[in-house]
């Protein structure tokens, strides 16, 4: 009998990027993530742009294999063509888009052969706002402030502090940085460069990359173990 | 599919340094603890005083470390009542190595011992995985060493001056947590020779910018200027 090699799949991600971390706003949705690309625990790839523009009306953001991603975004060229090769006046928007990721992601996940990443669709059209993920076993729910990975557990928090749905643009910027800056304190595959984007009835806007300023004044930092017995 | 090699050894987090230099030595470490994907300490002191003119640089399991240099602190108390002088770094490297060495099955740390004693002048002494010694004009290690092997072949040099190690120390510590994801923090670095020791603290603002790095800012609000206007 001849032996059937296994087909293949994915069993574990080779190059990550770390969270992404989203918001509704008072004129659409604003979203955030760091441009690493991490090799296992090789901070390998310092400038990866993980927030795309979908079509006219959404953001895409994607945490997880960036190969999946490009991948991904494949499906997505495509499946925007097509949308605008029927030249009917109409065009999809964020709910549409999310719901095709769902599909796919699910599907994917049935075969056991996942696209390993955690995604954020967010989008405005006709003035509605939309705000959704999707993770790699098909997960899928809105909300009005959403992230992925470590984003659930230090970002949401503050979130749900902080956040309020009339927030203008610049403090909701500085509410995402606020989140940004977290996780670059406590997120081991953090890179300290930040793409801010924004999409708004009138379009899609991704921000040119910048870094943090981050906190070390604390006297306690400076002078962590004096009056210590031994060494802690 | 390759297969996991769960008998290699297990690189650990952390970047440690030690260097000797015309006069003493100077040591070096991040200071970032982390368990899984969290940091649970971005300002950890990962040099440990075991005497007056005796430190050690500890990497790998924080629990295996703080262990072994208490033990190692509390013999060379001991120690120096009955010798009625300050002991030499030489015993105080063979002591950290003789409970490396003993308990080998049982722990997880890579150290490097560093000091002054009348006798010898400055030394550096590596106490790797398993409990080898070895005594080295310089010692890297922890996870974020691999990413400095190059760096050293190529920038150190003998006779140093003081200034110039510490900037040597610095550069790679700063270099390695650019790279490792198990890196990362504040620079810390103890100086030692015949006068004393000098304890020093170096944020990221104080350190310099590599490859793809960019300068730091509160907000990406400061570098926009005015907000872009709204179009109808």
């Amino acid at each position: 009998m001849d032996t059937v090699t296994e087909s293949q799949r994915t069993l574990y991600p080779y190059v990550t990027g770390s969270s992404v971390v989203a918001i509704k706003y008072k004129d659409g949705i604003l979203m955030a993530a760091d441009m690493g690309g991490s090799y296992g625990s090789t901070l390998r790839y310092k400038s990866v742009e993980r927030l795309k523009p979908i079509g006219k009306h959404s953001l895409l953001g994607a945490s997880g294999e960036i190969s999946d991603f490009q991948e991904i975004m494949r499906y997505l060229d495509e499946l925007i063509l097509i949308d605008n090769m029927w030249d009917d006046g109409n065009s999809l928007g964020p709910k549409e888009v999310h719901n095709y990721l769902t599909r796919v992601m699910y599907n994917r996940r049935n075969k056991f052969n996942p696209l390993w990443n955690s995604l954020v669709l967010g989008g405005v059209k006709k003035g509605q706002k939309y705000l959704g993920t999707v993770s790699m076993i098909g997960v899928n729910y809105e909300d009005n402030h959403v992230a992925t990975g470590l984003g659930n557990h230090l970002a949401r928090p503050i979130l749900r502090d902080e956040w309020n749905e009339n927030l203008t643009f610049e403090e909701g910027v500085k509410l995402l940085e606020k989140c940004m800056r977290v996780l670059l304190y406590r997120d081991r595959s953090a890179v300290n460069k930040i793409q801010i984007s924004k999409i708004t009835e009138e379009g899609a806007t991704v921000y040119p990359p910048f870094s943090l300023k981050t906190y070390w004044e604390f006297s306690a930092f400076k002078n962590p173990t004096v009056g210590a017995e031994g060494s802690w | 599919m390759d297969k996991v090699d769960f008998n290699a050894p297990h690189s650990m987090g952390t970047t440690i340094i030690g260097v000797t230099y015309n006069g003493g030595v100077v040591l070096g470490a991040d200071s970032r603890t982390s368990t899984g994907v969290y940091v649970a300490n971005r300002a950890s002191d990962k040099i440990t005083q075991l005497t007056d003119n005796v430190y050690v640089c500890r990497s790998g399991s924080a629990a295996d470390s703080q262990v072994v240099s208490d033990y190692v602190r509390y013999f060379l108390h001991q120690h120096t009542i009955q010798l009625g002088q300050p002991a030499t770094v030489k015993v105080a490297a063979n002591l950290v190595r003789l409970l490396a060495y003993n308990n080998k099955n049982n722990l997880q740390t890579g150290l490097i011992v560093g000091g002054w004693d009348k006798y010898e002048g400055g030394q550096i002494y590596g106490v790797p995985l398993g409990g080898t010694i070895v005594q080295q004009p310089f010692a890297i290690g922890g996870s974020g060493s691999s990413y400095l092997y190059g760096f050293f072949d190529q920038a150190w040099k003998d006779g140093m001056t003081k200034d110039e190690a510490e900037d040597l120390v610095k550069k790679a510590v700063s270099l390695a947590i650019a790279r490792d994801g198990a890196s990362g923090g504040v620079v810390r670095t103890v100086i030692i020779n015949s006068e004393g020791v000098t304890r020093n603290f170096y944020p990221g603002d104080q350190l310099p910018i590599w490859h793809d790095e960019l300068e730091a800012h509160n907000s990406l609000l400061d570098i926009l200027g005015a907000p872009e206007p709204m179009n109808i």
